[in-house]
């Protein structure tokens, strides 16, 4: 029993201090893991936001877009122009989605709408793979996958670059819902339907930006995922581990997306390498529900959330 | 006869309160189910009875389970394949402990350990809702088939991870095991459906139901007319996993005859979701049209390209399938959002205005 | 005969405050209510009247002061243990479960008479049944007394508002309340309507021998039904007496018109 807590209480702490750059390497690896899930979870809460609709497409939508982009580039595509014609398919992706999916569902309930995007997460899953085949493939973007050595700690290139692009993209998204007119529109419409409409900019074209800038997000993701791993199926399986994420950092809440995506991937490669081997490995597919859900006992309204009153 | 209901006065409330108020109706289930019973072991297939039949009954009973639970009780569940892995192993583990315990008895028995599983994964639903509550019930689903992965107790200590149904007889006949005929696990499986069907009926038009529809359709006010939340979703998680969990145990001792975890991995739980949805949320016929085009459509779809002189390639086919599929769903949702037993019940109103529709 | 003064009130609700954060909805506010009395409770928009409502009914705790019911605190109860102690109510909003018909919705108001185990429910069997067609035979007499007979089977969603509005009060009193919490029954509701409601408001009163407590905006609904007029402002009570005096009180004409009057 005593063995047992110590295993549990001290060991893993002690294993920390004992070596400080190989804790400081697995915080980065969780770090960058935890940048993923914040950009799947964040073009979820942009949807949510702006549409109410649980979009359990959006991993999808990442390995779209990222078959898309190595597809362009097999085939000879310049980087940058991959890039824009990638960008083109998933806004088209997007007025498609509005007008064949959510213009003949608006009005119907959450779930029936949260029901058709695994509907389109099925769809997309074999028209992607139909389009540019279902073999992993290597995304080859210019950024050497090598590593350097900062104070005995392995940092490596690709993995840097990808958490400035993710850092640039939320700073540049974050310039859009401020400054912009369609941006503020977009806030406007997540607490109130008509105060948008009131604005001028009709919920169509709404749900067309929201989609398209989704498709945006997933574009990144997808390239910083891709590039590290290859394109491949359990690309769109990170979507699953985006969904923790939610519960902890609120459906709605942006900065919630992206703090939230942090504290998972870093507690989960910490539980992973520190606790894992105590209980026979592999916790990571659950490990992250059981964070949220423990955090959620002690904050039941989420990282950012505001206590509810509920009106009765 | 003409299905009518005029002229078929109640003079009792007992009357009233009848499981299928007209008589047509009474009649037409005691015949489907007579049916059911004769039919399908004269005449069907083995394939039929196997690929088709068998896996209708079975996931016709999880559907009946997660419809009690989000589509009388609210509760959105992902968890539903691992609800239907603690009844499996549970069954496993028994049937091999006890060899001479009726399987029946096991299934029961499976029943009660998902029912406490499904209880314990139930205890979030007091904080949160809706579709934080059903990416909740996703931990169950994970965290439940990581352990049966893991724990090499739960499979016996087998090399290959799997659990094999073994051999069980039920009044001299064989009806699990390898051994076993299809028309006997068969009949097995109707049996366990009708009772449990027949009971899920019961309970969503009596006291339990009104009390989990009342929470499902306005917490706020549920609460002022006396009902405990806490107690009435946990027991609308207990109820739903026990039958998710006789489901379970059925897919692998009556359909499948040996499986892994993969076979209980989220895949099916949104499998038997698309059922309930489909079929129809808050109805327990919907439950079986909903099984009924989930295990129908993919055999339709990959007959369909043979039949009209196409030759896939078979990766090809299985990406066409994914997309006809996902573009069904949507389709449907589109057509009609409360599922194929709202269209039966349209149709009957018809029929019973018909030949004058105005 | 209506509550003799020796009794202890029904209800005492003593000196409660309610607050969200810096706001305080209700501010000291004390009020009883007698067995077998008709009490209206009137204000201005934002008076605090329904927060009052809703601490009674256990859905806020107050913030300070107590609530007594049958001269036992009942001050910190959740609102399940406030329907088993035979209270009532019904919502600005009409609360009712949409997807029931209305039969079953009247039906969940016996939910708290109704015992039994979930195996004998499933099967339908012998206590379980005797139960549900009493309860039944009861839920009948009060349909019968609402006069909404024809609309039994009809989903609750699909009826109008008006209609709406009695099935929620069917199933208050299918609970049998000894206090029944109404918060504006006759919002949005036509003359004609009005004056249904007015009748069994009265009714209820009479024949089942309910006290209620009631939320109203139109005086002459007020004035016409209710024994004794309680009058917040502001989350503080200004007035408490027969609708005849309440309807001269100063306080109360300057709440109501804002404006500052000289008799």
């Amino acid at each position: 029993m005593l063995d047992a807590l110590h295993a549990v209480l001290v060991a893993p702490f002690r294993d920390m201090a004992g070596s400080p750059a190989f804790l400081v390497e697995v915080l980065i690896g969780g770090l960058f893991a935890g940048l993923m899930y914040s950009l799947v979870a964040l073009g979820f809460v942009l949807i949510f936001k702006a549409s109410g609709v649980f979009n359990f497409a959006q991993g999808v939508m990442v390995l779209f877009a990222a078959l898309t982009l190595v597809g362009l580039l097999e085939r000879g595509a310049p980087v940058l122009l991959a890039l824009g014609l990638t960008t083109a398919v998933m806004v088209a992706l997007a007025f498609a989605i509005e007008r064949l999916v959510l213009r003949p569902l608006v009005n119907q309930e959450h779930i029936i709408l949260f029901m058709a995007t695994i509907g389109l997460n099925f769809f997309l899953e074999g028209f992607g793979e139909m389009l540019w085949g279902a073999n992993v493939k290597k995304l080859d973007i210019g950024i050497p996958d090598r590593s350097f050595i900062v104070r005995g700690v392995q940092i490596n290139e690709l993995e840097l670059t990808a958490a400035v692009t993710a850092a640039v993209l939320v700073a540049v998204l974050a310039l859009f819902f401020q400054r912009t007119r369609i941006g503020r529109a977009l806030r406007a419409v997540a607490d109130d339907h008509e105060a948008a409409l009131s604005l001028g900019i009709p919920l169509k074209t709404i749900w067309v930006v929201v989609w398209s800038v989704a498709g945006v997000v997933a574009i990144v993701a997808g390239l910083m995922w891709g590039a590290k791993s290859g394109v491949q199926f359990s690309l769109s399986l990170i979507a699953l581990k985006a969904l923790p994420v939610l519960i902890l950092g609120g459906f709605e809440s942006v900065a919630g997306a992206i703090v939230g995506g942090l504290i998972i991937g870093i507690g989960e490669k910490l539980g992973e390498v520190y606790w894992g081997p105590l209980v026979g490995g592999a916790i990571e597919n659950w490990f992250a529900y059981v964070l949220a859900l423990a955090f959620l006992l002690v904050r039941p309204q989420g990282l950012f959330g505001e206590r509810i009153i509920e009106r009765v | 006869m003409i299905y009518r209901e005029a002229g078929q006065f109640k003079s009792s409330y007992a009357g009233d309160q009848a499981i299928f108020p007209v008589v047509q109706d009474r009649v037409f289930v005691a015949a489907a189910v007579a049916a059911a019973v004769v039919v399908p072991p004269l005449l069907a297939s083995e394939y039929w009875l196997q690929a088709v039949l068998i896996p209708f009954l079975v996931y016709a009973l999880a559907a009946l389970g997660l419809n009690l639970l989000t589509g009388y009780a609210g509760q959105l569940s992902l968890g539903t394949g691992g609800f239907m892995a603690v009844g499996a192993y549970s069954a496993f583990k028994l049937a091999t402990a006890f060899p001479r315990l009726n399987i029946i008895v096991v299934f029961l028995l499976a029943g009660v350990a998902a029912a406490a599983v499904g209880i314990l994964f139930g205890l979030p639903s007091l904080r949160i809702k809706g579709f934080y509550l059903a990416v909740a019930t996703l931990a169950a689903q994970f965290f439940l088939i990581w352990l049966f992965n893991k724990v090499a107790w739960f499979t016996n200590y087998a090399s290959s991870g799997t659990i094999t149904a073994p051999d069980r007889t039920l009044f001299g006949a064989l009806i699990t095991g390898p051994n076993s005929t299809p028309s006997a696990r068969y009949l097995t499986a109707l049996g366990l459906v009708a009772v449990f069907a027949l009971a899920a009926k019961n309970l969503v038009r009596g006291r339990i139901g009104r009390s989990w529809m009342a929470i499902r359709d306005r917490d706020i006010a549920a609460e002022i007319i006396g009902v405990r939340p806490l107690r009435t979703k946990l027991l609308a998680f207990a109820i739903s996993s026990y039958y998710c969990g006789v489901a379970g145990a059925g897919l692998v001792f009556l359909y499948l005859g040996s499986a892994e975890t993969l076979a209980f991995d989220i895949g099916i739980s949104f499998l038997v979701l698309f059922m309930v949805i489909i079929g129809g949320l808050g109805s327990i016929l919907g439950s079986f049209l909903g099984a009924a085009f989930i295990v129908l459509v993919p055999i339709v779809l990959s007959n369909a390209p043979h039949a009209i002189g196409l030759r896939m390639p078979v990766a090809l086919q299985k990406q066409f399938e994914l997309m006809v599929f996902g573009g069904l769903i949507i389709l449907f949702l589109i057509v009609e959002p409360r599922g194929l037993a709202r269209l039966w019940q349209i149709a009957k109103e018809k029929l019973r205005l018909w030949p004058f529709p105005h | 005969m209506k509550g003799s003064a020796a009794a202890p009130p029904l209800l005492e609700v003593d000196r409660v405050s309610v607050r969200f954060g810096a706001l305080i909805a209700v501010n000291r506010v004390s009020l009883s209510v007698a067995r077998g009395e008709i009490v209206a409770i009137i204000g201005p928009n934002g008076a605090g009247k329904t927060t009052l409502l809703n601490a009674v009914s256990g859905f806020y705790r107050p913030y300070e002061g107590t609530i007594a019911f049958e001269g036992q605190d009942r001050t910190r109860l959740a609102p399940p243990d406030v329907a088993a102690l035979g209270i009532a109510r019904t919502f600005q909003n009409v609360a009712l479960f949409k997807g029931m018909s209305v039969l079953d919705n009247i039906m969940t108001g016996r939910l708290l008479k109704m015992r039994g185990s979930f195996l004998l429910e499933a099967l339908y069997w012998g206590p379980a049944r005797r139960q549900e067609l009493e309860h039944r035979a009861f839920v009948e007499r009060i349909i019968d007394f609402l006069e909404i007979q024809a609309i039994r089977k009809t989903p609750a969603g699909r009826l109008p508002y008006g209609l709406q509005k009695r099935v929620e009060l069917a199933r208050a009193l299918a609970a049998e309340p000894k206090l029944l919490l109404l918060d504006e029954p006759m919002a949005g509701m036509n003359v004609e309507e009005k004056e249904d409601m007015c009748r069994f408001i009265l009714d209820v009163n009479q024949e089942f021998d309910t006290t209620i407590a009631l939320i109203e905006h139109d005086m002459g609904v007020v004035m016409d039904v209710s024994d004794r007029v309680v009058v917040l402002d502001y989350g503080r009570k200004i007035a408490d007496g027969p609708p005849a005096a309440v309807r001269k009180d100063a306080a109360v004409l300057d709440a109501y018109l804002g404006v500052a009057h000289d008799a």
